[in-house]
């Protein structure tokens, strides 16, 4: 996360860009999407572990943020506002999924067999193939306990693990109460550990 | 009023007060099992933090080109819809159908009183007519001379007579 003078400036000028977003100017819309477009794509990423659909979502929640851009009145910080139209694009679209699957988003053969086994989350040149593989199946555990998770747990743990948000932006993020996303926490991790024990305990 | 989730959340996260702090690990019937529940959940957090952190994003020059293609794509054909849609309703907007609807109020009036105003002179003209067409007596007076004078801007009709020996009880312009 940025430190707090750094956050400040960028602050300012994310205002700004704001600003000139606000009067069509696309160029500094351009600017904000090269800000946030890896951490937006890498949550929507882990909410729906599949590349092309996280590309889809991502595009899909930048074209509705600069739709609404005018309706910004920087009452939050700009990444906040940005993340409540992503989670509610990716909720929405994780609801969806669901529905036409009949479940199937939980379904852990379903799970296993989505899963590319050739992603990649470090380089090549920095792990043995060994350690890449063993990394790869850490990883695939981790998604499909994450894929048991309800949308909105899932939204949480990682606007707070990964993200490492504040209980107020993941509340802002998401159009509840702080009271919600800590009781949402608090099962969401519950689920995980009993899902993961054995990985983290022998990592 | 915070519920035991939230408080444990908070616990977790180091987030409690002092004070919430220890009530809270006074009200815990086993510390020790909580502590240990504690550092799980740390190294879950820490688990998914070295494991899920910024997956890559490829191709990031495409994304931001695609993206502003939509864009332009999308703000070029609104306009072209919305004429499409309804190409009369951008000139017949309520503001110039209020104005139409005045003006031909307006229109209506002026042509009201013009009309009457035209009409008026026509009215005195038949009464003029009546006077003209009217007799004065010449058994009663031979050398009366009635002289009519009409200024019809002002609508003014002056008879004027002269000569009479007596005016009739009974006399009218008829």
């Amino acid at each position: 996360m940025q430190t707090e003078a750094t956050l400040a400036q960028s602050d300012v000028s994310e205002l700004d860009l704001v600003k000139r977003c606000q009067t069509g100017d696309t160029e500094a819309f351009d600017e904000l999407v090269t800000r946030y477009r890896t951490r937006v794509f890498g949550m929507i990423y882990n909410m729906v572990h599949s590349e092309q659909d996280a590309w889809d979502l991502a595009q899909e929640s930048f074209l509705k943020a600069w739709k609404s851009i005018g309706r910004f009145r920087g009452q939050s910080s700009f990444y906040t506002w940005i993340y409540r139209i992503v989670m509610n694009v990716t909720i929405d679209w994780l609801r969806k999924k669901q529905i036409k699957g009949g479940g199937a988003e939980f379904d852990d053969a379903i799970q296993l067999k989505e899963i590319d086994p050739a992603s990649k989350t470090v380089p090549k040149t920095e792990a043995l193939p060994h350690q890449a593989m063993e990394r790869d199946e850490i990883r695939a555990r981790i998604e499909k306990a994450i894929a048991q998770l309800s949308p909105e747990h899932r939204a949480v743990i990682l606007m707070k693990e990964i993200d490492e948000m504040q209980y107020h932006e993941i509340a802002e993020a998401l159009g509840c109460s702080i009271g919600t996303v800590m009781s949402r926490l608090f099962y969401a991790r519950k689920k995980l550990q009993s899902l993961l024990r054995d990985v983290y305990e022998n990592v | 009023m915070k519920t035991f989730e939230e408080k444990w959340t908070a616990w977790l996260d180091d987030q409690l007060s002092e004070r919430e702090l220890a009530e809270f690990e006074a009200s815990l019937r086993d510390k020790a099992a909580a502590q240990a529940e504690k550092a799980e959940a740390k190294k879950l957090g820490e688990l998914l933090k070295r494991e899920l952190k910024a997956h890559p994003l490829k191709n990031e020059e495409f994304f931001s080109h695609q993206l502003r293609e939509t864009i332009v794509q999308e703000s070029g054909e609104q306009p072209r819809e919305r004429a499409r849609r309804s190409p009369m309703s951008s000139w017949w907007t309520i503001p110039r159908l209020l104005w139409a609807g005045t003006a031909s109020l307006a229109v209506f009036l002026i042509c009201t009183v013009l009309v009457t105003h035209q009409e008026r002179p026509t009215e005195e003209s038949q009464y003029l007519t009546q006077i003209l067409n009217a007799r004065v007596d010449p058994v009663v007076s031979p050398n009366a001379t009635v002289s009519i004078f009409e200024v019809k801007q002002d609508r003014v009709t002056v008879l004027w007579t002269e000569g009479l020996q007596s005016l009739p009880a009974d006399y009218a312009a008829k």
